[in-house]
């Protein structure tokens, strides 16, 4: 997928800038065994042949120490020639990377069925290739800029670094750092002296007023411009062969990861089954690049799994919709408001599930059922404040309880949603509605038409409550 | 560089202010409060040249104070990069001098002042050429270059070159 010119130009510059870049700090001896100065130079060649690579795979492939490779894969970092992405991930997890490059390794990692999840963090990197590119024009251009400004004399900003502490000062900094006992200029840190930084290229020759230092001067810096012309000219060359070509991108780490995997298993099926286990330590994978391999997606992260979930209800049919989820002019199937026809006891089935009980409401319009459902809920709300109220009409309840469940059971209007505290609802109702008469009274008026004809007898004061519940 | 420039500032004035002499009150107070102020964006107000426009008061809720939006004219002065200036020197260092034109300062470093230049410290620490024809010292007034300006909200500091042609002392005081 990368494209030769660009590989091309990253060796280039690995050798034009990188080919004495050493991992050993400066205090270290550099024998010729030991010396590895250079190693930039394989590591970013490694990278081109690569896309993103798990930074212990490539330490082996180059047998290299994993932590040399990345003291120096965080050096490029720095330099934004390559990006990194560190991810927690289970070894489970960490296969599914694997099979995205299945198609150039054959290697499986870890083990399968840890019970204990431990989260690994796994560091991958990839070369970025827009910003290498633009990397080294910045590059050539401070290159060039600062020979161009040592041999025009000098129109810089001085600059002063602290012996002690490192710290650097701008000469703009001058107010702040000028001392007051002596000439020098202090640190603001540990007030120790700070030395100016002298012409870095050119060596001043201490003190010479003549105009031949200065000639001397320009010449070798004109020297050094020409030198790196000539000695960057292959870079600069490739680097104008590139400009006109688009960039290769190989985008986030999860979205390549997915554009891989999917492109393995479009090639080889076989392969399919390691990878889609272990999917579960991975996470949501966007599978936006699946276009092509719709068939093979059993189980291969989210989509499959949306499928398979709507492929389990459809068998059940749309859920009925809990009575406190049902707003005004919802546009509720059947099935929602609860209204399909099944029989079954409303006692013992306190808690199967809104999708078995569920009876038909032949007469009823939209209105009344929702307003049936809004009942349901309110009462039900009711119940909890008035339990402790109740106990005196208890007695009372389960005469009219038993009375109801009878009719209950043949009856064809059964709602679904307060069905195990029906028993008590159905008491309590009576009482309830003596005291607060609602809108949603409608409710017992639909199903109690047969049952409270007998009970209106009964119970004198429910004909007051028909009448309310007219009107509600 | 000097500018003449039109700004506007919203002034708070207090009611034992109000009166006849409302608006004198006022532009005296505006004065008082923006004339040697610097500016990041505009540079050191030197003077206030006249009030152009003063808005309607709105009183702030809670206190008695009355917000006026005002309009008027200045001169500010604003140094830029490459900007060529006469100063006069305050201190001089090891590691060069400072000057100062008008509101701003410049420091001028040894590294950019001409290499047959000794700085020589003593009472009067100065730099002076190898035969002793220019000297720099305290109040001696120079032509310099602006070769960096640092500008924070209310301060404008300058790096500023005598390497240059035609640049360096104008006048020695002790001559």
């Amino acid at each position: 997928m990368s494209i030769e010119p660009f590989n091309r130009l990253v060796k280039l510059a690995a050798r034009a800038f990188y080919d004495d870049y050493t991992t050993k700090g400066d205090n270290q001896q550099k024998i010729g065994r030991s010396d590895n100065r250079g190693m930039a130079v394989v590591i970013l060649d490694a990278l081109t042949r690569r896309q993103w690579v798990r930074e212990e795979d490539l330490a082996k492939d180059l047998k290299i120490h994993t932590k040399q490779l990345r003291r120096t894969l965080r050096f490029f970092e720095e330099e934004k020639l390559v990006t990194r992405d560190h991810r927690k991930e289970t070894a489970k997890g960490a296969k599914l990377y694997t099979a995205a490059v299945a198609a150039t390794t054959e290697v499986h990692h870890g083990k399968e069925g840890d019970d204990k999840v431990k989260l690994h963090t796994h560091s991958y990197c990839c070369l970025d290739y827009a910003q290498i590119y633009d990397v080294v024009r910045y590059r050539l251009q401070r290159m060039r800029k600062k020979l161009r400004d040592e041999s025009e004399g000098k129109n810089t900003i001085q600059e002063y670094v602290c012996p002690n502490c490192g710290r650097r000062y701008n000469a703009l900094d001058a107010l702040r750092l000028v001392s007051m006992e002596d000439e020098f200029f202090h640190c603001e840190n540990c007030n120790g002296e700070l030395v100016a930084e002298s012409d870095k290229l050119s060596v001043p020759e201490g003190g010479d007023a003549d105009d031949n230092a200065r000639r001397r001067r320009r010449e070798k810096i004109k020297d050094m411009l020409q030198k790196m012309d000539t000695q960057l000219k292959p870079l600069i060359e490739q680097l104008n062969l590139v400009k006109d070509i688009p960039i290769p991108e190989f985008g986030n780490l999860l979205a390549w990861e997915a554009r891989a995997s999917a492109a393995g298993r479009a090639g080889n099926g076989s392969n399919s089954n390691d990878p889609s286990k272990s999917s579960q330590g991975y996470g949501g994978v966007p599978l936006l690049y699946l276009g092509e391999t719709k068939v093979e997606v059993a189980f291969s992260g989210v989509d499959g799994k949306e499928e398979d979930a709507k492929s389990v209800s459809a068998g059940v049919g749309l859920k009925v919709l809990p009575p406190w989820m049902i707003k005004q002019g919802m546009n509720l199937t059947e099935e929602q408001r609860g209204e399909v026809k099944q029989e079954s006891k409303m006692d013992g089935s306190s808690s199967s599930g809104f999708s078995d009980d569920k009876k038909t409401v032949s007469e009823d319009d939209e209105k009344k059922s929702l307003q049936d459902e809004y009942a349901r809920a309110y009462y039900a709300a009711i119940l909890e404040q008035q339990a402790a109220l109740e106990a005196a009409n208890k007695q009372q309840e389960v005469l009219e309880t038993s009375d109801l469940n009878g009719p209950y059971e043949s009856s064809p209007q059964r709602q679904v949603g307060m069905k195990f505290k029906r028993e008590d609802n159905e008491g309590d109702d009576d009482v309830d509605w003596e005291e607060a008469p609602l809108g949603g009274n409608e409710t017992s008026e639909s199903y109690r038409v047969h049952d409270l004809n007998e009970e209106a007898k009964a119970t004198p004061e429910d004909e007051d409550d028909d009448i309310d519940w007219e009107e509600g | 560089m000097f500018f003449h420039i039109v700004l506007e500032r919203n002034m708070q004035l207090h009611p034992r202010h109000f009166g006849r002499n409302l608006r004198d009150n006022l532009v005296s107070k505006l004065m008082k409060d923006v004339e040697g102020t610097c500016s990041g964006k505009h540079g050191f107000v030197v003077a206030i040249t006249g009030i152009e426009n003063v808005g309607k008061g709105l009183i702030r809720d809670g206190t008695g104070f009355v917000t006026f939006p005002v309009k008027y004219q200045c001169v500010v002065f604003r140094p830029f990069k490459g900007e060529i200036l006469e100063a006069v020197v305050t201190m001089v260092n090891k590691m060069g001098f400072f000057a100062e034109a008008g509101p701003v300062q410049i420091f001028v470093s040894n590294h950019l002042i001409p290499d047959d230049m000794e700085f020589q410290s003593g009472d009067m620490p100065n730099y002076t050429t190898s035969d002793g024809s220019i000297k720099i010292q305290k109040d001696s007034e120079v032509r310099l270059k602006i070769i960096g300006t640092r500008v924070d909200a209310t301060e404008i500091f300058c790096i500023g070159t005598i390497k240059d042609d035609f640049l360096g002392v104008i006048n020695d005081p002790t001559a």
